[in-house]
């Protein structure tokens, strides 16, 4: 039973004809190629597939579609299209923060979640900014100090 | 197969209409049950019924005080919500603030985890603590329900085919106390399942040293949140000594019935309340006691100032 | 230009592409008419399987087993030992062996279909743990004795020593199993191309596949080319399991003449795929009148699960290492891998010297204590040094820094205040741990088995393109290698080409895994770049090749495992600091510090991310990663279930290093991505068991069982069992 679903996209009005009850991940990977974000868990826990759904960091993996309806969602593709977006992905290429990467894009959503509700944010702030993305790889250390790289280097545009 | 229907009703109007016509699921944050359905990647989650997604309902919305003074929270806040909203409780803010992932805690609402049932959840433990009720609407009208009523047993809530959880009010707050505890004992420090929570809050009468209220809520510890009156009145009116300590360490020892990890669940639970008891006896500076001095996760919400000073408020 | 000390840290390669969502992981392909797959696997630990019922199946989908391997074709994976079937035939080992793969075109109905099939089992009674393994509960399954492989070394007269010695103490150490959560499940697709099938896949070893999987079809390896994609972590749980997933794809790919891809969800994934082994270590130990040790026996039996495959080589590298970074005068070390009815153990970072390095530091940390002595002042009476004597009868061939990383560690973490302040019980408590990882295959392997090969080729404009079998999985080796080569070139890293590789285009340089492509395929491309050096300004297109030379004078009989096991070690120092909740025995860790010697350097924040990493990891694996199986069914499925570190479990880390160039690596550098894995957990141990005053034996330890301990644990100072 297809319904018709609207909402907005990185910016752009989009709509979809699907089951509602299909998975967000799923329509924004198959429908819409958003293939930034990933699956990693399928169950709200590792954060691979973070994006931004009216302003707030959610995982799509729990969410289905008809409940975006009529709502406005970030995915990676967008985030990293902008200024502050950009300034994070720099910051954690010079930082150290990249390993295998299957986690960094849940990162980078958080990392921006984050710097726009708190522009300075401590270490601690930052440990528990990124606590529901699970990275296996690097120990979160340089993933922590790339962040606060990107605090620093962005210093104004966090504020906006 | 049969073809799963799926309805999104634009007002609670129209959301009670369909529960009235249909047996549905009510779909919000999406936490438990999506993850319930779910089949492999790339699939759609199977239900076996229609499905109701009430996640945009602004009627559903929305942290208000009542003219009571009670916190009344829309049933489609979520955890995230809470935890950040200074007028909810104490208590429930701390639960709110740890319960699962960051991206979880906005999505998942405080009527799912109180739907869910789930012997494990974060929320009903604060919510009994504080005699929460959750307000319940249908196209016959609305009633009222305590949530340590309305949650019956493990899995099953008092909820009719026609029913949606509308609200849930809060009518005590840390204000109503001189001190509180709340730990959660998690899987590990974030993200994290509980594995034993306990709440607890006490007021001294005005001589500062008898128990003027007292009570203790535990999670984890059963089938379901365990909480009991008859045990909180073995100190309430009495002073805290060694004994009345020991009256309700075994008293609550009899009500709780951990299946898993009993010996841990229980002895922690002990020395939790006996932590609590002991330091409150002390009458320290600090309104919230925890399990021991140097505790410390990020992140905590702290006691917000007490709106209205009401007798020993020594926070 | 790359220029100056190539330590220096620069960006890797692939950060902003992974960073920007931009990256592709196989699963982010369409592969477009490629048929769905999806398993069909047993659900018991043991028994026969004695009839499969398929539901009615529509056209254009097929259920494929060990029937449609074409004749002459082999059932067998080749990882190492080929005992591991493709498919199971008669009989079923563990839960989660592969029976069959549906394939189809749609994945809605392949799941469905797979969903309806009933498999009939005549049920047996399984052997689960390694007690129940040697017991041969139900019934040997494996040579009559359910020991899939053994080993035995002998240093000095350990029967003399007992004889002369003052007592003799004997104590069980236990770990237990580990799952790799990398965070990109498992996932592969094969298609028919003309005479050949391509796999595509994530993965660390892509010759491997090859090997492995191309006698199902009885062809050649050249007609099964594997391209690796990037690869979303893998710490040896995508050394050989890919073989397991890709196997079926190129039976059902033969027999349907179509491309099919399979993709495991998370719980799957958990479910059904290798772990780290399971570890059981009974040490005897003897001890002259004033408690130094005259001579040490220890018994090693690892978890093996249902089939050999790799993992003699897993229990060889433990047995190696169980000696840890000491030199005892008499060593006597026994082997076993246990057959049991589980998923089949395999590599995970640490390839099985983990397990034993733990036993030997909890070991001594515990005849340190009932002595009342300090432990690290004791562990310091032992400490090996160039030149001494290996496990194998071998030596230390390099210098040992262990003193000089001790001093940083000591300072940075201010270790003699805490250790003398925090007494054994107070609730806080501070733990050391030394460890090694011999770098790359034991003993002549690289020579004798692996015969690495790489090539170097020149571009006309002035590219130079690095053709090698290494992965990518997160380690950064699409960055060292590059900067090796622009280094010795003198030439921008941007004008190094170095892709994910392709069997049929690039030459086997061997896996990845054993922490050997920086010290080995390095290395070669380090020769490879000085010999293009010379001709690189004068010639347009050329290519230069560089096989790996063993250096002579440091003799290995794999017979008898015996000589120079590993020519160079990673070392690491590790202090763990500790405070425990009195009222929940919740364990908040204040501090870790660690030092490493890997050599000099290729690159220190590469290095230094996978310091972080690897002491993480080993965290998890002694705290909370709990994967218990209860009756041949692993009990954590998901990752609410098995949960490892998040950002908030762990403190930042101290991260030290000193400088100790290896003769034989490139610009002086060893191998060091399991080193960092090893010692994490028994410096935390260490610490957790001052903190509250008891003796703790066996790991993972979850906070119910720091309870335990606490209420029933044995006293930290009590004396340990005597033999004699």
């Amino acid at each position: 039973m297809d319904m018709k679903i609207c909402f907005k996209l990185n910016g752009k009005d989009v709509s979809v004809t699907t089951d509602p009850l299909r998975r967000l991940i799923d329509v924004l990977r198959e429908d819409f190629g958003c293939k930034g974000v990933k699956e990693g868990c399928s169950e709200g826990e590792c954060g691979a597939c973070s994006i931004i759904l009216n302003g707030k960091m959610v995982t799509r993996c729990i969410i289905p579609v008809g409940a975006a309806d009529g709502q406005e969602i970030m995915t990676i593709e967008g985030v990293s299209a902008t200024e502050k977006g950009q300034t994070i992905v720099q910051a954690f290429a010079d930082g150290g923060a990249v390993q295998c990467g299957f986690c960094i894009p849940g990162m980078v959503i958080a990392a921006y979640c984050l710097l726009n509700g708190n522009p300075d944010p401590t270490e601690d702030e930052i440990r528990l900014g990124i606590s529901g993305n699970i990275c296996r790889c690097t120990g979160y250390d340089l993933i922590v100090e790339s962040i606060r790289l990107a605090a620093k280097r962005g210093g104004d545009i966090w504020k906006k | 197969m049969e073809e799963v229907k799926c309805y999104i009703p634009k007002t609670l109007k129209e959301a009670l209409e369909i529960k009235a016509a249909h047996d549905v699921i009510p779909l919000a944050g999406g936490s438990d049950l999506m993850v319930a359905h779910k089949k492999t990647i790339g699939l759609v989650p199977e239900f076996e019924k229609p499905v109701m997604i009430i996640r945009n309902l602004s009627e559903l919305k929305g942290i208000s005080v009542n003219d009571k003074g009670e916190c009344v929270i829309g049933a489609g806040c979520t955890a995230a919500e809470i935890a950040a909203d200074e007028r909810c409780p104490w208590h429930l803010r701390q639960a709110a603030s740890r319960m699962g992932a960051i991206g979880l805690r906005n999505s998942a609402t405080v009527a799912g985890n109180i739907a869910n049932a789930s012997p494990k959840g974060d929320t009903p433990g604060p919510l009994y603590l504080l005699d929460a009720r959750v307000r319940i609407a249908s196209l016959r009208g609305e009633r009222e329900e305590k949530v340590s009523d309305f949650i019956v047993k493990f899995r099953e809530i008092d909820l009719k085919q026609d029913e949606l959880i509308t609200q849930i009010i809060v009518p005590l707050s840390e204000d109503d106390f001189d001190y509180i505890f709340w730990h959660k004992v998690g899987t590990r420090k974030a993200n994290a399942i509980s594995k034993i929570t306990v709440s607890q809050a006490i007021r001294f009468a005005d001589d500062g040293k008898t128990v003027a209220d007292y009570r203790l809520s535990a999670t984890a510890t059963g089938a379901m949140t365990n909480r009991s009156r008859n045990v909180e009145n073995l100190l309430i009116g009495k002073e805290i000594c060694d004994k009345t300590i020991e009256d309700v360490v075994n008293g609550f020892d009899a009500v709780i019935s951990p299946r898993a990890m009993p010996e841990f669940r229980r002895e922690a639970t002990r020395r939790m309340i006996r932590r609590f008891l002991s330091e409150a006896a002390r009458r320290p500076q600090n309104k919230v006691i925890d399990t021991y001095d140097d505790y410390h996760v990020t992140g905590q919400p702290e006691p917000r100032e007490c709106r209205h000073k009401k007798g020993a408020c020594h926070g | 230009m790359v220029a100056g000390d190539i330590s220096k840290a620069v960006r890797r390669v692939d950060a902003v592409s992974k960073s920007e969502g931009k990256t592709r992981y196989v699963s982010d392909y369409d592969f477009a008419d490629c048929l769905w797959g999806r398993l069909v696997r047993s659900s018991i630990p043991r028994g026969i399987i004695r009839a499969i019922h398929l539901p009615e199946m529509p056209e254009g989908y097929r259920f494929i087993t060990y029937k449609d391997i074409p004749e002459g074709g082999h059932n067998w994976l080749h990882m190492i030992a080929t005992d591991w079937k493709c498919f199971a035939e008669n009989d079923v080992r563990y839960v989660g062996e592969t029976i069959g793969i549906m394939v189809g075109p749609d994945k809605a109905t392949v799941e469905d279909l797979r969903q309806k099939v009933v498999i009939d089992y005549e049920e047996q009674v399984p052997a689960v743990t390694i007690d129940e393994g040697l017991a041969c509960k139900g019934g040997a399954f494996v040579n009559g004795n359910n020991i899939h492989c053994s080993l035995k070394l002998d240093v000095g007269n350990v029967d003399e020593a007992f004889a002369k010695a003052d007592k003799i103490v004997t104590e069980t150490i236990e770990t237990g199993f580990q799952e790799h959560i990398y965070l990109e499940t498992n996932g592969a697709c094969c298609i028919p191309e003309g005479d050949h099938f391509v796999v595509y896949a994530s993965a660390q070893c892509p010759f491997y596949i090859s090997r492995s999987i191309s006698p199902l079809l009885n062809v050649t390896p050249d007609k099964v080319i594997v391209r690796q994609i990037t690869t979303g972590g893998a710490f040896g749980g995508k050394e050989h399991f890919p073989d397991v997933v890709c196997g079926p794809l190129l039976v059902a790919a033969n027999v349907m003449k179509k491309g099919v891809k399979m993709f495991f969800d998370r719980e799957e994934d958990i479910e059904n795929s290798v772990k780290r082994h399971p570890s059981k270590v009974v040490f005897k130990t003897g001890l002259d009148k004033d408690g130094n040790i005259t001579a040490m026996e220890s018994t090693v039996c690892y978890n093996v699960g249902g089939y050999l495959s790799s993992s003699f080589v897993v229990l060889q590298r433990g047995c190696f290492h169980v000696t840890g970074c000491y030199l005892f005068p008499n060593m006597r070390t026994t082997g076993y891998g246990v057959a049991t009815n589980t998923f089949p153990s395999c590599a995970f970072r640490g390839f099985g010297a983990p397990q034993t390095l733990f036993a030997v530091e909890t070991h001594l940390c515990h005849i340190a204590e009932m002595q009342g002595i300090d432990p690290l002042e004791y562990k310091k009476r032992y400490f090996i040094k160039q030149g001494d004597t290996t496990s194998t009868n071998g030596k230390i061939v390099e210098r040992v820094m262990i003193p000089e990383m001790l001093e940083q560690v000591m300072k940075a973490s201010d270790y003699e205040r805490k250790s003398r302040e925090y007494k054994w019980g107070s609730g806080k408590g501070i733990g050391i741990s030394f460890y090694n990882h011999g770098g790359a295959f034991t003993g002549n392997g690289e020579q004798a088995i692996i015969k690495a090969r790489t090539k170097l080729h020149k571009f006309a404009d002035g590219r130079v393109e690095i053709l090698c079998s290494q992965t990518e999985m997160g380690q950064g080796f699409h960055t060292i290698l590059p900067k090796i080569a622009a280094h010795v070139l003198e030439i921008p890293i941007e004008k190094v080409i170095f892709e994910d590789p392709d069997t049929s285009r690039v030459p086997d340089s061997g896996p990845t895994a054993a922490s050997r492509s920086t010290m080995i395929v390095g290395e070669l491309v380090e020769r490879a770049a000085r010999l293009m050096k010379p001709r690189y300004a004068k010639e347009e297109d050329f290519t230069v090749e560089t096989c790996y030379e063993h250096p002579e004078g440091y003799p290995w009989d794999q017979n008898t495992f015996q000589g120079y096991a590993y020519l160079g070690y990673g070392w690491g120092v590790c202090a763990v600091e500790v405070e425990v909740d009195p009222c929940t025995a919740e364990i908040t860790t204040k501090g870790i510090w660690s030092s490493h010697d890997a050599g000099h350097l290729i690159d220190e924040r590469i290095v230094h991310g996978q310091v972080n990493g690897g002491v993480l990891q080993g965290l998890g694996w002694g705290s909370f990663e709990v994967m218990e199986n209860r009756d041949g069914h692993f009990r954590q499925t998901s990752m609410s279930d098995y949960i490892v570190p998040t950002s908030m479990d762990y403190p930042k880390q101290g991260v030290y290093f000193v400088e100790n160039p290896y003769e034989w690596g490139p610009f002086g550098a060893k191998g060091m991505g399991e080193l960092v894995f090893n010692g994490s957990a028994a410096a935390y141990i260490d610490a957790v068991s001052r903190a509250i005053g008891k003796r703790i034996s066996r790991i993972p330890l979850p906070t119910e069982e720091v309870m335990g301990y606490m209420l029933h644990g044995t006293d930290i100072k009590a004396g340990i069992e005597e033999v004699r």
